[in-house]
C-alpha cells in the first residue's frame, strides 16, 4: 500500500474535516491550460526523486548560463565562485539521473525569461530564488521519501543547498535570515518546509510552455 | 488482524498515554510495517483517532534523537550566550548576525524541550561548558581565546556549527517513524547549515582560507581532539543502495559528472555533499566543552 493511501486511512479524521473545509476552491493538483503541455512528474518515490532531479536540473541550468554569460558585473573571484556551485548542482543533478536510472525523466529546457539576467542584482536574486525554494523543497519532500538510504542521500545534498543559499544572501549583502528562519511562533528558529506543490508553484515560471503535474506524489 | 484481537490489544495500552500525548502525528510506530497495513486495513475509520492516540507515545529511538540534539543546541545556545557576554570585540556588522544567531539556538532549545515535554519525557539538564576546552580549567586549554580573540571564536563556532549539521543529519534515520520529527529536524538541520556557512563567510572576510561549503582545500582548524568534527566528510563516492545492489556515484563510466579536470571534479563532489555523523562522534565532540 503506498503511503498515501495509508494516511487516507488511519488520518481519515483530519484529512476529512481538511477537504471539507478546504471545499473545492483549494485543490493542490494543477489544472493545465493546455492539455498538450503538461508533463506529469510521476508518482511514489520515483516521482519525488524526479521532483528533486528537475530542481537540480534547473539550479544547474541557470548557473551555467551565468557561467557562459561571464558578466562583466561579477568579479573573477564572485564567477569562480558561481563556477562552483555549477558544479556542485551538475553532481547532484547527475546523481539523482543515475539514482533514478531507467525512470529518469528527459533533460529539460528552462525558461528564464522571467529573470532579469542584465544586473548584478538580477542573477543574484535569481540565485537567492532558486537556492532558497531548494532549501524548503528538501525540508518538505524528506518526510515523503520511505527508503531509509535515499531519505539520508537528501540529507546530504539538502545542507549543501542552504550553504549556496547562505552564500547568496551574503553576496547580496542582505539580513542573512530574512524570510528563511521563523522568528516567532512554535516554529520559531526553523527554516521553511514547502510541498512540491507549493514549489512547483513559485517555480512554474521556469517551466513554460510546460506544466509540472505532481498530483501523483504522496502527500504524507 | 482480527479486529477484536485489535481492541484487546488497545485496552492493554498504558492507559495514561490516551491523555498524555496530545500531538497530531499518526506513528503506530510499535506496530511495525505489517501491523500497520493490516490495522489500516481492518480497522474502520471512525477507529483511527483513538489508534492514533494509542500508539502515539513517539518511541525511544526518535526521543533520543533529540535528546542529542538538545544536547548540542544546549552547547551553540550557550556558546554565543557566553561570547555576547564577555569582552568580545565584533568587528563590523558581524554582531547583529551572530546575535540572530543565538536567538535561533535558544529557539531550538526551546522546541526540542517543548517537544520533549510533550511526550512526556525528563527533558535532559544543560550542560556546564567550558568553551576553551579546558574543563574549568582542569586541564590544558584547546582554544585559551575562545572569547578574547574573534578569529578563535570564529573558528569553534565553525567547528561547532558543522557538527551540528553532522550530526542532524547522523539522527533522520532515526526520525523516519515520526513525519512531524523528521520534517522538524530538517528545517533545524537547514538552519544549522546556514549558521555554518554564515561563520566560513566571516573567516573568509578576516583572510582565511576556507568557503561557505566543506571543501577539502579549506584550511585545516582541526587538532587531535577536534579532528572527528571532519572525519570521513570527504567522501568522493556516493553509494547508491537499490533493491538488488550498489553501486558508486559516480560510475568511473560516468562522463557527464566532469565539467572540467578529473581533479577539479573530486573536489566538487566532495563538497557537493555534506556526511552525516553518528551520535557517539557528535557525543564525544560535545563532552570536550563540557565538564559536568
Amino acid at each position: 500500500m503506498r503511503r498515501r493511501s495509508f494516511f487516507r486511512v488511519a488520518g481519515a479524521t483530519v484529512a476529512a474535516s481538511t477537504l471539507v473545509l478546504a471545499g473545492c476552491g483549494d485543490d493542490p493538483k494543477i489544472e493545465p491550460t493546455d492539455t498538450g503541455t503538461v508533463i506529469s512528474i510521476g508518482d511514489g518515490e520515483n516521482g519525488l526523486l524526479n521532483y528533486v532531479y528537475l530542481l537540480e536540473q534547473l539550479e544547474a541550468t541557470f548557473y551555467q548560463k551565468i557561467v557562459d554569460a561571464k558578466p562583466a558585473f561579477l568579479s573573477a573571484a564572485e564567477l569562480t565562485a558561481i563556477t562552483d556551485l555549477r558544479d556542485h548542482e551538475v553532481i547532484h543533478r547527475e546523481f539523482f539521473k543515475q539514482l533514478l536510472g531507467g525512470n529518469a525523466i528527459g533533460t529539460f529546457e528552462f525558461n528564464f525569461s522571467t529573470l532579469t539576467l542584465t544586473t548584478r542584482t538580477g542573477v543574484l536574486e535569481a540565485a537567492r530564488l532558486l537556492e532558497d525554494l531548494g532549501v524548503a523543497a528538501y525540508n518538505g519532500a524528506a518526510k515523503l521519501i520511505t527508503t531509509k538510504n535515499t531519505l539520508v542521500l537528501l540529507g546530504k545534498i539538502a545542507s549543501v543547498e542552504a550553504r549556496h543559499a547562505a552564500f547568496i544572501h551574503d553576496l547580496l549583502g542582505i539580513d542573512p535570515f530574512a524570510d528563511v528562519v521563523a522568528a516567532t511562533g512554535a516554529d520559531a528558529g526553523l527554516g521553511p518546509a514547502l510541498t512540491p506543490a507549493q514549489v512547483i508553484t513559485a517555480a512554474a515560471p521556469f517551466f513554460l510552455p510546460y506544466t509540472i503535474d505532481v498530483s501523483g506524489l504522496p502527500l504524507a | 488482524m482480527n479486529i477484536l484481537k485489535l481492541l484487546a490489544d488497545l485496552a492493554a495500552v498504558d492507559s495514561d498515554s490516551f491523555e498524555r500525548i496530545s500531538g497530531r502525528r499518526v506513528v503506530l510506530a510499535s506496530l511495525g510495517q505489517n501491523g500497520r497495513r493490516a490495522v489500516a486495513a481492518a480497522v474502520p475509520l471512525a477507529l483511527s483517532g483513538v489508534l492514533t492516540k494509542a500508539y502515539g507515545r513517539r518511541s525511544s529511538t526518535v526521543l533520543d534523537a533529540f535528546s542529542l540534539a538538545l544536547t548540542l543546541e544546549y552547547l551553540e545556545s550557550d556558546f554565543y550566550t557566553q561570547a555576547l557576554a564577555s569582552g568580545l570585540v565584533f568587528p563590523g556588522t558581524t554582531k547583529t548576525v551572530i546575535q540572530a544567531i543565538a536567538k535561533h539556538e535558544q529557539d531550538h532549545v526551546t522546541f526540542l524541550q517543548r517537544t520533549l515535554r510533550e511526550s512526556s519525557v525528563e527533558v535532559p539538564q544543560k550542560p556546564k561548558f567550558d568553551f576553551t576546552g579546558s574543563k574549568n580549567a582542569t586541564q590544558p586549554a584547546l582554544f585559551a581565546d575562545v572569547f578574547s580573540n574573534f578569529s578563535t571564536f570564529l573558528k569553534v563556532a565553525q567547528l561547532l556549527e558543522d557538527t551540528g549539521v553532522r550530526a542532524y543529519k547522523g539522527q533522520v534515520e532515526n526520525l523516519m517513524t515520526d513525519n512531524d520529527l523528521l520534517e522538524a529536524a530538517l528545517r533545524i538541520h537547514a538552519v544549522e547549515a546556514r549558521h555554518a556557512a554564515h561563520i566560513r563567510g566571516m573567516r573568509r572576510a578576516l583572510g582565511a582560507n576556507v568557503r561557505y561549503w566543506v571543501s577539502p582545500l579549506d584550511e585545516d582548524i582541526t587538532t587531535a581532539p577536534t579532528a572527528p568534527v571532519y572525519a570521513d566528510e570527504n567522501a568522493v563516492k556516493q553509494a547508491i543502495v537499490t533493491t538488488t545492489d550498489i553501486i558508486l556515484f559516480p560510475l568511473d563510466t560516468a562522463t557527464g559528472v566532469v565539467t572540467t579536470t578529473k581533479e577539479k571534479a573530486e573536489q566538487s563532489i566532495r563538497e557537493a555533499f555534506d556526511e552525516p555523523m553518528t551520535e557517539t562522534v557528535a557525543r564525544r565532540i560535545a563532552s570536550l566543552f563540557i565538564y559536568a
